[in-house]
């Protein structure tokens, strides 16, 4: 369980002026619960998943992941990146294996490890390949592999999918559920996608920005597993249903922000 | 603004810290000053004489104005050199890096030239025209000529298609796609080729003036060094260092009048 | 060659290759050189074929190789220093960069001072000998090996540190792990470019002042008005040159095959 109690956090931007990144942020993640974060750019949510991670500090309130207080990255929790953040240098084994090398692990164990979780993400036959030669979709297979590796029990990913086409992504979020059906943890993730953060999530947190904050906390009754059936999740009406409702929100916040426009520069 | 930009967190605005670059390299000047000072004073060499010996010896130059002459022929040797090193390089560099078979033709060479020692060929130059200026013109081109067609060439070769694309699809024809849509677009990288020329050529005046040691700074340098006056070998290298980023500085305010579009971000990437 | 079993556009093709232009633009400056050396060639400018002949007979004699031996001790010795020294102080410089806000402006100023003009200096404080010869090919590469190093330090990716420091890695492990190996092709690239520093730090200082080794084959055959083989030395340089700055770039792409300037069909910069 992750319980965050009155986070917040002010940066100073280029120009000078103080940019309220995240402001009394109340947010608590059940036990395998998979949690998506939703918002428009700027709202915040990679700076709070990056706080969960232990990577950036805050000003304000409290992080506990089981009760324990975080005070920087801890081997119960692991990321996926963005920009997948593999080792250009390495290959594809390494790059699995680079977690379990931090954390001691030896290196036969380390191996055999890897090769089950890259066969596990279906990249069998590239051990030796360097992140250079894969695709994109197969990169950030990469990368959810390096991350399940350390058998954590917190899955932070930010944005995993935002730089693979769209073919791709949907074969990613069909995998990424069939995984984690099978293999429960707790997940945050931040998307600024809606279908992707219905499709995936037992909740979604809305966010909105200046001042980064929870506007809204949407259940999402679907049923699981989902995985089996995408085509059927998305034409339930349920779907559909909290879809528009997303985007009717994210579009109310849009336009107060353009009310606001011009009283500082766009970020 | 994507989400990697939103966690990160500047200490001060961009122009506190552009204030704080300046004056951190006015200070370590200061300091250095004084260093060279103190331990010239202390040392009593002829081969390190005392920053305020330099400049003292720098006045006597200026005052008497021995100087002057030959800053000026080095400066018609370098502007004379460069001009045709940016001509060649503006004119090679775009055929190298519009046509394949030019780029065939020439690319190795170019590349050797670029990488191979430019003094070498003093001697060849003069044989070949004799011990004036022609042969220091022909110095500074070997030595500036080469990292501008480089660089205009891959500077050409990156444009994006897309680009090229849309000027075709508006019926322009080959003279003005290079000369409206792909030279300008690639114009920000002709630019760092032509400042990294600009420094080279600033060396090939002096080698080639102290090698053909007939005019110029070049000359004076290795005169003051055959008569071991440590401090006009060193005044003279201050003058030196001024024209390079003089000469320098130049280059970049025509950068900024005609690449003013290109985004400040995406510039030094080039 | 392609084989003879294909049809006639493709040794058209094959005509139309880049070694064919390549090949035919030496021909004609070989070319353009023998009519040149020919027709106005005077005492010091030699033909082409003059100039091989010259090569082939400068190339086995002794007085040639003893020349290379005593210009290389200074080559080898200065570039060694170069990168000893170099390496080190680019990485600190990548990686602290408060230190790197003091001494930013020095490098920016000797990259573009002419170092030749400090060769009157080098003389009158360590005289003609050896020393001074390697410290100006030390003073001549190091900045090139400083300034990629520290460049390449600097540019490793944040999110790479950062991934990295979501495992846990401690600093040291980034070092390690991270920012070395990220560094690597700049760090190869400065060794590359800093060696063909080297060896123009190499000649001129025996163009310009301590006349000796080749620099001094030079000079006594422009006295001797010998000219086929005062180009013979010059092509023997650039020969060298050429050849030492080809491995450096063999060896950068061995090392570092990851980075996108050492991937087949890069372009070589």
């Amino acid at each position: 369980m992750i319980e965050i109690s009155g986070l917040g956090k002010t940066f100073i931007g280029q120009d000078g002026a103080a940019v309220r990144a995240l402001d009394d942020v109340n947010l608590t993640v059940q036990e395998n619960e998979f949690l998506t974060v939703l918002g428009p750019s700027g709202c915040g949510k990679t700076t709070m998943l990056k706080m969960i991670a232990g990577l950036l500090p805050w000003d304000q309130g409290e992080i506990a992941i089981g009760g324990a207080p975080v005070r920087g990255p801890g081997p119960d929790r692991s990321m996926v990146f963005q920009n997948f953040a593999l080792l250009p240098w390495a290959t594809v084994l390494d790059n699995v294996a680079f977690g379990l090398r931090m954390r001691g692990v030896g290196k036969k164990e380390r191996e055999e490890r890897s090769r089950e979780l890259i066969s596990l993400v279906g990249l069998s036959g590239f051990e030796s390949k360097r992140p250079g030669e894969l695709s994109g979709g197969m990169q950030q297979r990469v990368g959810l592999a390096r991350a399940l590796a350390v058998e954590p029990s917190v899955l932070l990913m930010d944005e995993p999918f935002g730089a693979v086409d769209e073919q791709t992504r949907r074969l990613l979020q069909e995998e990424l559920l069939a995984i984690w059906e099978k293999n429960r943890l707790t997940v945050v993730f931040i998307t600024h996608s809606m279908e992707e953060a219905v499709l995936l999530g037992d909740r979604v947190v809305l966010m909105s920005a200046r001042p980064g904050q929870i506007s809204e906390i949407v259940p999402v009754p679907l049923e699981r597993p989902r995985s089996s059936d995408v085509g059927g999740v998305e034409r339930s009406s349920d779907y559909v249903n909290i879809t528009a409702y997303l985007w009717e929100r994210l579009r109310e916040m849009h336009e107060e922000r353009s009310v606001v426009a011009g009283s500082g520069p766009s970020v | 603004m994507n989400a990697n930009t939103e966690t990160r967190a500047p200490a001060r605005t961009g122009w506190v810290s552009a204030a704080g670059k300046v004056n951190a390299s006015l200070l370590s000047l200061v300091v250095a000053a004084l260093a060279w000072e103190v331990i010239g004073r202390l040392a009593d060499v002829p081969f390190f004489p005392p920053l305020s010996d330099v400049l003292g010896v720098l006045g006597d130059l200026i005052t008497d104005g021995d100087i002057f002459g030959n800053l000026l022929t080095s400066l018609g040797n370098l502007a004379l050199g460069f001009a045709l090193s940016l001509v060649a390089g503006l004119v090679v560099g775009t055929a190298m890096g519009r046509y394949r078979r030019v780029n065939a033709a020439l690319g190795i060479y170019v590349y050797a030239l670029l990488t191979a020692p430019s003094l070498v060929f003093a001697p060849i130059f003069f044989s070949i025209l004799g011990a004036g200026q022609a042969s220091i013109v022909a110095v500074v081109f070997m030595y500036s000529a080469f990292i501008m067609i480089i660089n205009t060439a891959s500077a050409v070769e990156n444009v994006s298609d897309s680009l090229i694309e849309m000027g075709r699809s508006y019926g322009a024809g080959e003279w003005q796609l290079v000369t409206r849509v792909i030279l300008p677009a690639a114009a920000p990288m002709i630019f760092a080729g032509i400042r990294l020329g600009m420094g080279r050529a600033v060396t090939g005046m002096i080698n080639g003036e102290m090698f053909i040691a007939v005019v110029g700074l070049g000359r004076m340098v290795t005169q003051a060094g055959k008569r071991f006056d440590g401090a006009e070998v060193l005044a003279i290298l201050l003058v030196i260092i001024a024209v390079a980023l003089a000469a320098i500085a130049l280059v970049q305010f025509v950068d900024r009048k005609v690449t003013g579009w290109v985004p400040a971000t995406s510039k030094e990437s080039g | 060659m392609v084989t003879a079993a294909r049809r006639r556009p493709a040794w058209v093709r094959a005509l139309d290759s880049n070694l064919t232009y390549q090949i035919g633009t030496f021909v004609l400056f070989a070319l353009g050189w023998q009519v040149y050396g020919t027709v106005w060639g005077g005492l010091l400018v030699p033909t082409f074929t003059e100039t091989v002949e010259a090569f082939v007979e400068l190339v086995g004699t002794r007085e040639f190789w003893d020349a290379m031996f005593v210009s290389n001790q200074a080559l080898v010795i200065g570039f060694a220093l170069a990168v000893g020294i170099g390496v080190p102080v680019g990485v600190v410089l990548g990686r602290f960069r408060t230190l790197e806000r003091y001494l930013n402006v020095y490098l920016n100023i000797l990259l573009v001072t002419p170092m030749a003009a400090i060769i009157p200096l080098l003389v009158m404080s360590v005289g003609f000998g050896l020393l001074s010869r390697v410290i100006l090919v030390t003073i001549f590469a190091i900045v090139m090996v400083i300034v990629n190093v520290r460049a390449g330090v600097r540019q490793v990716d944040p999110a790479l540190i950062q991934m990295a420091r979501s495992f846990g890695a401690s600093e040291r492990e980034i070092w390690m792990r991270i920012l070395i190996p990220g560094a690597l092709p700049s760090i190869m690239t400065g060794i590359r470019l800093g060696l063909g520093r080297a060896v123009t730090g190499m000649v001129i200082v025996e163009l310009l002042m301590v006349s000796l080794a080749l620099g001094n084959l030079i000079l006594e055959y422009r006295g001797m008005f010998n000219g086929p083989a005062l180009y013979a030395t010059i092509a023997a340089i650039l020969i060298e040159a050429l050849v030492l700055i080809s491995l450096a770039r063999l060896l950068e792409r061995k090392v570092a095959p990851w980075a996108p300037n050492n991937q087949k069909g890069a372009n070589q910069r």
